[in-house]
């Protein structure tokens, strides 16, 4: 889960990692309130990345250019988001612009720390140039002076950035994050350091652990961000075509979408209903889930056949079967449902393609066939 | 590597709901679940499956234990120690285990915290410690044991390892290969969270050192590097015939975040903005003559020509 500005440095001045003064906006109104002396700079809060360049930070003189400018970046709309909230900041002249962070890295499996002293809006572009430390042991002030020394610090500089990282680290580990990253951060002519930015994204899975975090989680959960940064017990994911999809496994939906792509079908929507037990769900069951998927499929609109495609849980063929059929016949009583095609494998399966021939559904236990079926049932000019 | 059927396993996290479900499957595979371990639980045990299939003797209760180090003053050297507990308990139940000399362990468990298994991974490889997952289905090696929650109907003995990222993706596998009556040697899952016991690499080297595997198929996803590390790993090191299955080429981006585990690395800065994406991999396997199946039907038919070739 990403953080916005303002709070990734909230967390930054919990630190001791330097952030100017500043003052969160969140209605017109609270501009005349500002006590940081102009000129200010106004930023929008939002998660996705660009702001400078979409319009979203503005530098402003006094209280009439402030509430206009205000107003502006409010309702500018920053890859078709707006902003909750705009952070007000002390206006701050950098004499030069480092670039720091410290990821996880999958295939290190390790922490990194990352540093350059070519920070700013153009780091994308200079990614090869970004000097790397991996955190091989348990951290140690060490990896952090290795790297202000790689990335060619000199003198007093490699005592105050490498503090800077290390609390970078701290907070990083502290609070189970995924990436904390300052960019830029400014060094004045007299060598005093300022995080001017900054993004930190939190472990999803560690959110249950971390008190630190969890005022800002509450307050994403508020603005209804709990579907991106929560994992529910069951989500659908529209896509633009007329298939609906259930499976169970990341893994086998992704090979059954990708199926029904090559044999040219289209899936407007899929399901994972997951394992039989969710550790982030436990009070979910394997069958509410599956009912609870197809409820989703068939309230998904433009949906003309639905594939069901379960594999390898402890439910027998015909437990699955049933639960299936129940539930389309309680559906079905009052409306009109798409034709659904049930792919199977294991015991009982022929007595759960009897119980689901008897209510018209089609059942297979081999992949392939059930793409086929699913495409045939498709109505002609659809297909 | 040491799993056979005369292997003495542990379940960590025997009275949780997967550990409950699980345990008496595996025993009724004919694994031998020495002991389980739950705090609190210690002095209980947990009952055969019903009508499980007994080959020749009968399968007794498992006695459970508070400790790891209980169970194995009580029961004897442990081979391999298989995790249920749940996500903020693996940690301390993997330093646990291998405190206690463990050297194998496999954790089932989905959503540990990064930095949880980073601290595990450190300790296991000081101690040259085996670690599968987490988030995993596991091992099987059919016929002999079962470390996890594969399907045992879908598999079958014989000569084709499987290494893959997916654990319902793997069991449509491994079916396929049951199908067309290509048996398997093991089949690894080794998990789909972010930071991971064990790579495609090392199992590649294992199952390349191993007598009973003849060819190995390979199942990745899109996200992440571990593909394209493997392809040029199979390319410099690898003489077995390997064949390759991808998902997610269809994939709406971003919609398979906790399994495919994009590299936050790449989003930091761009690094490589093409590493992860389906055609990256494709080029990689390419690069290093991998054929890769269009879809689970095709593998047998791949690993049948590539098996000739040899």
């Amino acid at each position: 889960m990403e953080l916005l500005e303002y709070q990734a440095k909230e967390l930054f001045r919990q630190m001791g990692i330097p952030v100017l003064p500043s003052q969160r906006i969140r209605q017109l109104q609270d501009i005349k309130q500002l006590t940081i002396p102009y000129p200010v700079v106004l930023k929008s809060q939002v998660y996705t990345g660009g702001r400078g360049k979409a319009g979203g930070i503005k530098f402003v003189e006094n209280t009439i250019d402030a509430v206009a400018a205000a107003q502006m970046i409010f309702h500018l709309p920053i890859m078709g988001k707006y902003p909750q909230v705009l952070l007000a900041e002390a206006k701050y002249d950098a004499d030069r612009e480092f670039y720091l962070a410290v990821v996880l890295d999958s295939s290190e499996r390790r922490p990194v720390l990352l540093g350059s002293q070519q920070g700013g809006i153009e780091i994308e572009s200079q990614f090869d140039r970004l000097y790397q430390v991996i955190v091989d042991q348990e951290f140690s002030p060490y990896y952090a002076r290795r790297l202000a020394i790689g990335m060619g610090l000199k003198g007093s500089l490699i005592q105050s950035v490498s503090a800077i990282v290390e609390k970078m680290y701290r907070l990083f580990a502290t609070c189970d994050l995924d990436l904390v990253e300052i960019n830029p951060l400014a060094v004045s002519p007299s060598g005093e350091l300022m995080a001017l930015d900054g993004k930190v994204t939190a472990n999803d899975t560690a959110l249950g652990r971390q008190a630190l975090l969890s005022e800002f989680t509450h307050l994403l959960l508020l603005q209804g961000r709990a579907a991106e940064s929560q994992t529910s017990a069951v989500a659908r994911v529209d896509l633009s075509g007329n298939i609906g999809v259930l499976c169970n496994g990341a893994g086998l939906t992704m090979a059954t979408l990708d199926l029904l792509y090559k044999a040219k079908g289209r899936p407007g929507a899929f399901v994972d209903v997951g394992g039989e037990y969710r550790q982030n769900c436990p009070t979910s069951t394997f069958e509410s889930r599956i009912q609870e998927g197809l409820d989703l499929l068939l309230d998904a609109p433009e949906i003309r056949v639905i594939l069901v495609n379960l594999l390898g849980s402890r439910l027998s063929c015909l437990q699955m079967a049933e639960i299936i059929a129940a539930h389309v016949q309680l559906r079905g009583k009052y409306r009109s449902l798409p034709p659904i095609v049930v792919r199977l494998v294991g015991e009982e399966f022929s007595e759960a393609q009897a119980v689901l021939k008897a209510i018209d559904l089609a059942a297979t236990d081999y992949l392939d066939t059930a793409i086929t079926q699913t495409l045939s049932l498709l109505p002609a000019k659809s297909a | 590597m040491n799993f056979t059927a005369q292997s003495k396993i542990l379940i960590q996290g025997i009275s949780e709901p997967l550990g409950t479900t699980y345990a008496p499957l595996m025993q009724a595979y004919g694994t031998q679940i020495v002991a389980g371990v739950s705090p609190g639980d210690g002095g209980k045990t947990i009952a055969p499956c019903y009508g499980a299939p007994r080959r020749g003797k009968p399968i007794a209760n498992i006695p459970i234990f508070d400790l790891v180090e209980q169970a194995i003053a009580q029961v004897g050297r442990i081979d391999t120690s298989v995790i249920f507990v749940p996500p903020y308990e693996v940690m301390d139940a993997a330093l646990e285990a291998i405190a206690a000399q463990i050297r194998q362990i496999i954790i089932i468990t989905e959503g540990v915290p990064p930095l949880d298994m980073v601290r595990v991974l450190r300790k296991a490889e000081a101690t040259e410690t085996l670690v599968v997952g987490s988030n995993c289905p596991g091992i099987i090696v059919p016929g002999q044991l079962l470390l996890g929650i594969h399907p045992p109907e879908f598999y079958s003995p014989g000569k084709v390892g499987l290494i893959s990222r997916s654990g319902t993706l793997t069991y449509e596998v491994a079916l396929e290969l049951t199908r067309a009556g290509l048996g398997q040697s093991i089949a690894i899952g080794i998990g789909g969270d972010r930071i991971l016991g064990s790579s495609f690499q090392q199992w590649l080297q294992i199952l390349e050192e191993d007598e009973q595997t003849e060819a190995i198929v390979l199942v990745g996803e899109i996200g992440g590097d571990s593909e394209e590390g493997a392809a040029r790993y199979i390319a410099e090191v690898i003489d077995k015939p390997v064949v390759a299955y991808l998902a997610g080429y269809s994939a709406p981006k971003g919609q398979f975040h906790g399994h495919a585990g994009a590299i936050v690395a790449s989003r930091v800065a761009g690094l490589g903005a093409d590493i992860g994406s389906t055609q990256s991999k494709l080029e990689a396997f390419k690069l290093a003559q991998i054929p890769v199946a269009d879809r689970p039907a095709q593998i047998p038919a791949l690993v049948k020509k590539a098996l000739e070739q040899v």
